[in-house]
């Protein structure tokens, strides 16, 4: 079953001065459940313009995007809001914590918005899960970059989407950092989750299984590197 | 996303800057603090000024009549009146008008030396008819009050108010006491019970009070009256009684259109409300700053919290991302701004009580602590919270989540 089907997607964004800049032209491709997908490109090559029509964040100008089967252009902006609550979870290369919220407050936000029911239980239990666990009392801005990656991580699961997307997650940590996120990520991967990854970087790619390489917001190649077999 | 969540966490982001929320409630401090100490203080003068009144005249459910057309509220002795209410006035109201339970017959002259021994006191002195007692519910603290027997037979006889025993008896017995009234001797019957302070804090016990027949024949030698005390069935049928005891009068008074009345009837209910409505100058002057500073206190609130909407344009993206609609962001910010300024709004609600208390204390006057002002004043930060509150909402709810999230 195909969780992402992008046909024909184009977006074009209308500078302040009213001139049209085309970041995506006619991309298509399809994205199966429990696919590790990595992005990549130069700067300006329209990565993050996709990522955002992917999250449900942005439309496309034209074409379709099918989400799970759900045509995403044409809902509203509340329906749009409900799928990202349910069916997404987002990596921010900026983490995008809150900074006067601790670390397990920061967990549990994302309940506050998908109609479940507070569960400080599973927001520890994440924590734990990206070996966080004793820092739940910890505020945001008390812990290191990789620490707070680690955390948003936890965040993007708490309503348990079966999609992952992350945009360049590992672009402000050190390269330790950077590995124990890839890790926690590839894990993520294996219990069955479907992850879409931007990157600049050639080694953090090789985490996935599939390379999608986009250039002048065209896909310039589609390289599968190891048969996926999600776990 | 259901409204203790909400509360909850609107409560988190106000108490994690409290300087900030300090700040931002500090107009609305001001301004409920104000508006609920001068609410409060308005309310134990219109209290006070109530129970004056209600010392006064014994009663509200009463219609006052006194000679002369549009005669003075004061008090003015038999021998300045005009002589044209009669004492067969009072009977004829009774008979004539409906709705009427009694009248009572009132003479009165306060220039009159009234002396036992070589004590002298110069109190107001009220010839009454026997029934004044229970239109104003007057009680007596020792003997009796004036009967119908006393009224038949002119008699001698005095009910004495507290300050009256007081002066000239100086806590020796006064019943059965001869005192003279403009040296006519009288025999105290009875000491009325103390009535306590009248309006501008005059004391109502300096008077006394003696068969208004007596005082007809034997103390002033006239045959009219200064007063006719109407008592009604129903105090809500003050107008319908006026009219008709107006008609009733000027019957008998023979006025004929064009002609005035020459008498008036006036409603003490009527008068007081006058009275208690008129704020004074200064009240209305602090009122109007009160008002100020509290739409201060909004404008403040707005503008913080539109600087904090930009400063969290990434929490709002965030937010976005992960699945908040348009609404939810509305509605946190709004219920930020509603629960700062009902915050600021409750503290203002202390701090003016305090000063209300504090001012009453000052006036010696029982403190007025209102549900209905304190109610008000929630209602009203409430509402300027959510007024206020409501651009820096919009605006939040209109942040891009995709430019607030670019790095
Ligand atoms: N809101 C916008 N208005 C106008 N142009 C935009 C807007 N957003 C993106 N663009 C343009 O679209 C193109 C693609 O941008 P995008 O952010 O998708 O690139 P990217 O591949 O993510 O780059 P980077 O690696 O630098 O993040 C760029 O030329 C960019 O200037
Ligand atoms: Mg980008």
């Amino acid at each position: 079953m195909s969780m992402i089907e992008a046909i024909q997607l184009s977006r074009v964004y209308l500078r302040g001065d009213g001139t049209p800049v085309t970041a995506l032209r006619d991309v298509s491709f399809v994205i199966g459940a429990g696919e590790f997908v990595v992005i990549r490109g130069t700067s300006g090559s329209g990565k993050s313009s996709l990522l955002n029509i992917l999250g449900c964040l942005d439309t496309p100008t034209s074409g379709t995007y099918r989400l799970s089967g759900d045509v995403v252009g044409s809902l509203s902006d509340d329906e749009r809001s409900h799928l990202r609550a349910r069916r997404i979870g987002f990596v921010f290369q900026s983490f995008n914590l809150l900074p006067r919220a601790t670390a397990l407050e920061n967990v549990e936000l994302p309940a506050l918005y998908s109609g479940a029911a507070p569960d400080r239980g599973r927001a520890r239990e994440l924590l734990g899960r990206v070996g966080l666990g004793e820092r739940a009392a910890h505020y945001a801005t008390e812990l290191s970059g990789g620490e707070q990656q680690r955390v948003a991580i936890a965040r993007s699961l708490m309503n348990d989407p079966p999609l992952l997307l992350a945009d360049e997650p590992t672009g402000n940590l050190d390269s330790a950092s950077g590995e124990s996120v890839m890790q926690l990520l590839s894990s993520l991967h294996r219990e069955g989750r479907t992850i879409v990854l931007v990157t600049h970087d050639e080694h953090i790619a090789s985490f996935a299984g599939r390379e999608l390489v986009i250039r002048d917001g065209v896909i310039a190649s589609d390289t599968v590197r190891r048969a996926q077999v999600p776990a | 996303m259901n409204a203790s969540r909400l509360l909850a966490s609107a409560w988190r982001s106000l108490t994690r800057s409290k300087l900030r929320s300090f700040l931002m409630m500090l107009g609305v401090i001001v301004g409920i603090a104000s508006l609920t100490a001068l609410a409060s203080v308005g309310e134990a003068t219109r209290q006070e000024t109530m129970r004056q009144f209600k010392r006064m005249l014994g009663t509200f459910d009463t219609l006052t009549i006194r000679p002369g057309a549009g005669s003075t509220r004061g008090m003015p002795s038999l021998g300045a009146v005009e002589p044209s209410l009669k004492f067969d006035d009072g009977p004829a109201i009774v008979a004539g008008v409906r709705g009427v339970k009694r009248v009572a017959l009132v003479q009165q002259a306060f220039d009159l030396d009234v002396s036992y021994r070589d004590e002298t006191a110069v109190p107001l002195v009220l010839g009454v008819s026997p029934n004044w007692a229970d239109v104003r519910g007057e009680a007596v603290a020792s003997g009796e009050h004036l009967s119908d027997d006393d009224d038949r037979t002119l008699a001698r006889v005095a009910v004495i108010g507290s300050d009256v025993a007081q002066t000239l008896f100086h806590g020796e017995e006064p019943l059965g006491k001869v005192i003279r009234i403009a040296d006519v001797p009288f025999q105290v019957k009875g000491v009325m019970a103390p009535r306590g302070a009248g309006p501008g804090g005059v004391s109502l016990d300096n008077m006394l009070v003696i068969p208004v027949s007596t005082s007809a024949k034997r103390l002033f030698n006239r045959d009219y009256l200064t007063t006719l005390v109407v008592q009604l069935e129903d105090a809500n049928e003050s107008d319908r009684v006026a009219d008709d005891v107006r008609a009733v009068l000027r019957e008998r008074h023979r006025i004929i259109p064009p002609a005035e009345d020459d008498f008036t009837v006036s409603s003490p209910r009527a008068t007081l409300a006058q009275i208690t409505s008129v704020g004074t100058m200064l009240s209305k002057v602090v009122t109007g700053v009160a008002v100020i500073a509290t739409l201060i206190g909004g404008a403040v609130i707005m503008s913080l919290m539109l600087i904090g909407v930009s400063e969290r344009r990434r929490e709002i993206g965030l937010r976005r991302a992960i699945g908040a609609t348009r609404r939810d962001v509305l509605r946190q910010f709004l219920v930020e701004a509603a629960l700062i300024a009902v915050v600021g709004g409750a503290i203002g609600i202390v701090v003016g009580a305090g000063g209300a208390t504090i001012g009453a204390l000052l006036q010696k006057l029982p403190p007025a602590y209102e549900w209905q002002i304190i109610g008000a004043a929630f209602a009203i930060s409430l509402a300027v919270g959510i007024l206020f509150g409501l651009y820096p909402a919009w605006k939040a709810a209109n942040v891009d989540p995709i430019e607030a999230l670019r790095s």
